[in-house]
């Protein structure tokens, strides 16, 4: 793994011309983006966009139809979900992917205990289930069963157990959902935070505050193609995007809302 | 050439009966996401009461025929949806197939008490034995009557599925249930459609079964496992596309056709001859699930709704194997003849119930030939040192281990329905090519010797002895099935079954943990069966039969699949239910379908069984007051934190 701050080294994560399609629809369209490590990287579009697709690509749970995944400049297209991990790949997922069965602590355990992973080498202190719960925020119940949980907090503790592989590469998926406006600002910070450690952080997210305030980058998806790409206040003034999607939130932000509760609803999503 | 053409035509008749019982199948699980185990059962209480409508009480063919086919097994299915199946929704694999196999188990006990299976009962063909000649080749017209109903099937299932608006919804629903509720269906409806046509076309295979099995007559057992052949054609269509399975109940026929005509008999061994026809649709399940592509990991959002049972501190469960061992010292003394030998082979078969719950409960795979191992186990040990000796369990052991580990390797692509169908698949191959095989088990009853086990030094024990020496081999199960599930491994264990998609991208490979698992279950399983046999004195066909596998892991199941408790009991009741059944009157002879009926009902709301009724946990609870663990909140190393952690779970 290079050093993240090595300006010449290949990005931690680079996905190039990645097309996916589900029978007729076009998921993704020749998407190619990277994320460089120390940095935040924000990834937003409509719902439909395509974003859930291109993380299930990024860590192997979906095939490509063309293009490549790289991690560390590593090109692991053709590498399964574990294999990717081990290079130093952790997500969450936007909906839920608990161990259900375990309490909160155990969830982080069974990443913390997970053979043949590079780590980053990141964390000062030797990591531990309660430490990881507290960074995250969750601390409170570490014995707690999961499915007692609510959603936000479920979230967070999924954040816990990425970070138990103590990953290069950080994919997260709407980890703001359920979250309220203290909690939703702690993660900008944590995000930020761990971003200083030299980690890429690839953000999902639909609240656009918290993606324009903590980005230091922002791609945009839509319709499965990336349709603009920079800093937070040139995507803020970008006319294409506005068009497609931040004008909507203006207009429309009833039918925005209620076309995200019914794919939440639906799970037939495909960003 | 013509004899060619006659195994052709019988071929083809057979595989369209298979086409329609699988495509019966493939119709409930596209619809309802369950896949129904009882199917089978269905076809058979049909074949049963359209016998009793047509023959027994002379109705017409036509009036036997449409009670059966559009009055009862429509009712039937109703009711079943109705108390079991649609609280289901969204239950795990394991649990829905649970479920359906308490069903069948429960149509096997209605059959039973209803048609005396010591009566024999002919159903013959509907029109009698007319028979037309084509290209040479005589065709009856039954065979005729089979092939144009499944041609006929095929046109209308198109028509519904892709015509209708109901068939439109039903293919929506297993979907997602809320999104058609959204749009105006009905959910439970549609799935109650999906129950009611799987049903029709079980019972129509039940029919049209029933004329071709009149040289041996209707038998409970037999029509059964017919339509369980069914399932291999399903498996062609991945139990979703309808063409595909046709085809393959088709081909699944005319490949057993042609075995029985057509395999070198003479170069054989005949004892295997005798089983092959029996053996095919098996041995093809076996290998299309080797060839099926592997599934692919799909993360779907999991979040359970039931808190698991808690798992006991190894202080604890030391201290219940201590219980356990006492319970039976005090007790072999007090108990004698049948009553002994119940409670000594029920505690065998608790070992077994414990590496159900260490595979199922804790894993979630699902094993239907547990006592297939449990057999090979005690065989193992019957032919090493003169049938009884500490080499021969240890070789039990490892055989069976080592067996269950070759079984798990081909299905590891896939998920765990699949996996309970190789295992289904393997423990009927293994009963005819292997256990009723006379070259394995030879002579009168075809079973194999097993002494008892002696401590150094010591003559074999009697039987109350012996009572003691297999409750002290389950408590230790116990302690190390419990001490496997709070370890690194099983803590891995339960995290690949909640979430396969989270278990691969924390980097770990579920090959390692699934094979392991499968061989230290079967490894204990084996471990049952060496004593189960000295107990016994031998082992036989009998005791392994697929049947006895599966009320066992249904009374685990029922009594609670997440605790060793629960495997203690169903080993116990899996024991007791047959010896009591003999002692009370014919219409309660199958007390297991009762008890399974009663069972199941349960199991489709409270996933824990009757260990994790609210109301028994909670006695529990307060019988066993949790300890707080400071440590953990304050831990500061790795190890203290882990170590806090398996502690207070």
């Amino acid at each position: 793994m290079p050093p993240a701050d090595a300006p010449a080294a290949a990005p931690a994560l680079a996905v190039d011309d990645v097309s996916v399609r589900f029978g007729g629809i076009a998921a993704l369209n020749d998407v190619s983006l990277s994320a460089p490590g120390g940095r935040v990287t924000g990834l937003i579009g409509p719902n439909g966009a395509g974003k859930t697709t291109l993380f299930n690509v990024i860590t192997g749970l979906q095939r490509p139809d063309r293009g490549r995944v790289s991690i560390g400049g590593r090109d692991v297209t053709r590498l399964g979900p574990h294999r990717r991990a081990r290079l130093g790949l952790a997500r969450t997922f936007q909906r839920l992917e608990l161990f259900g069965t375990l309490s909160a602590a155990e969830n982080v355990l069974v990443g913390l205990e997970a053979p043949f992973i590079r780590r980053a080498g990141k964390d000062r202190a030797p990591a531990t289930p309660v430490s990881l719960l507290e960074r995250v925020g969750v601390g409170g119940a570490p014995d707690s069963p999961v499915a007692s949980l609510p959603t936000g907090s479920a979230r967070l503790v999924e954040l816990a157990r990425a970070l138990a592989i103590d990953p290069q590469v950080l994919l997260l998926d709407e980890p703001c959902s359920g979250l309220d406006e203290t909690e939703t600002a702690a993660l900008g910070r944590l995000l930020q935070s761990l971003a200083a450690e030299g980690r890429a952080v690839l953000l999902v997210e639909h609240d656009m505050d918290v993606v324009l305030e903590i980005c230091d980058t922002v791609h945009v998806l839509d319709f499965g193609e990336v349709i603009a790409s920079g800093t937070p206040a040139e995507i803020r003034s970008d006319p294409a995007v506005q068009a497609a999607y931040l004008g909507r939130i203006g207009t429309d932000r009833g039918c925005e809302q209620l076309s995200h509760l019914r794919s939440i609803l639906s799970g037939d999503e495909l960003g | 050439m013509s004899v060619f053409l006659s195994y052709t035509v019988i071929g083809v008749a057979l595989g369209a009966i298979y086409a329609i019982t699988a495509t019966g199948l493939v119709v409930t699980y596209t619809t309802t996401g369950v896949f129904n185990f009882a199917h089978g059962a269905v076809g058979m209480v049909a074949a049963f009461s359209f016998y009793q409508l047509w023959q027994a009480w002379h109705w017409p063919l036509l009036a036997a025929l449409a009670v059966v086919l559009v009055v009862e097994a429509p009712l039937l299915a109703v009711l079943v949806e109705t108390v079991l199946m649609r609280r289901l929704h969204g239950a795990s694999t394991e649990r829905s197939l649970m479920v359906t196999l308490g069903l069948l188990v429960i149509l096997m006990g209605v059959a039973t008490a209803l048609w005396n299976p010591l009566v024999s009962r002919t159903v013959p063909p509907f029109f009698g034995t007319d028979s037309v000649r084509i290209a040479g080749v005589y065709v009856s017209a039954q065979q005729i009557l089979t092939v144009a109903v499944v041609v006929l099937m095929a046109v209308a299932l198109r028509w519904f599925f892709r015509t209708l608006r109901v068939g439109v919804a039903m293919r929506a629903v297993v979907d997602d249930p809320e999104l058609v509720a959204m749009a105006g269906a009905k959910p439970y409806r549609v799935a109650q459609m999906g129950w009611m046509l799987g049903f029709f076309l079980a019972a129509l295979a039940g029919c049209l079964l029933a004329p071709t099995v009149a040289s041996t007559g209707l038998s409970i057992e037999q029509l059964t496992l017919l339509v369980v052949n069914g399932y291999a054609a399903a498996v062609v269509g991945r139990l979703r596309n309808v063409p595909l399975t046709v085809a393959g109940g088709i081909v699944l026929g005319l490949v057993t056709e042609y075995c029985v005509g057509y395999l070198p008999t003479a170069h054989l061994n005949q004892n295997l001859v005798a089983v092959i026809p029996e053996a095919v649709p098996v041995v093809f399940l076996f290998v299309v699930l080797l060839v099926i592509p592997a599934a692919r990991l799909v993360a779907g959002g999991r979040l359970p709704v039931h808190t698991p049972p808690r798992v006991p501190r190894a202080a604890r469960s030391w201290v219940g194997a201590a219980v356990l061992v006492a319970l039976a010292a005090a007790v072999s003394p007090l108990l004698g003849g049948i009553a002994l030998a119940t409670v000594a082979t029920g505690l065998a078969l608790g070992i077994v119930g414990v590496s159900l719950v260490l595979l199922t409960g804790y894993a979630g795979q699902v094993s239907l030939c547990q006592l297939t191992f449990l057999g090979v186990g005690a065989f193992t040990m019957g032919k090493i040192s003169g049938g009884g000796g500490w080499p021969g369990l240890v070789a039990g052991v490892g055989v069976s281990a080592a067996l269950g580990a070759l079984i798990a390797l081909p299905t590891l692509r896939l998920r765990g329905l699949y996996l309970a169908l190789a295992t289904l698949a393997f423990g009927e191959a293994a009963y005819y090519a292997f256990f009723s095989n006379p070259s394995f088990f030879p002579g009168y009853g075809g079973d194999i010797t097993v002494r008892r086990l002696a401590l150094p030094g010591l003559a074999a024990p009697g039987d109350r002895l012996e009572l003691v020496e297999i409750a002290v081999v389950l408590a230790l199960c116990a302690v190390a099935v419990l001490a496997v599930r709070r370890s690194r491994f099983g803590r891995r264990l339960v995290a690949l079954n909640d979430s396969p998609a989270a278990f691969a991208t924390l980097g770990m490979s579920s090959r390692v943990a699934k094979v392991g698992v499968f061989a230290l279950s079967a490894g204990i399983a084996g471990l049952g069966g060496c004593l189960y046999a000295g107990e016994q004195g031998a082992i036989s066909a009998n005791d392994v039969l697929f049947f006895s596998s599966l009320t066992l892991l249904l009374f685990v199941a029922i009594w609670g699949v997440r605790t060793v408790t629960g495997g203690i009991l169903g080993g116990l009741t899996a024991a007791a239910l047959p010896v009591a059944a003999a002692h009370l009157p014919h219409a309660l002879a199958d007390l297991s379908g009762l008890v399974a009926g009663v069972g199941i009902v349960l199991l489709s709301r409270f996933p824990d069984g009757v260990l994790g009724l609210p109301a028994v946990s909670s006695r529990v609870r307060r019988a066993w007051p949790r300890e707080p663990s400071p440590e953990l909140s304050t831990a500061a190393t790795p190890h203290a934190a882990q170590g806090a952690v398996s502690a207070a779970r």
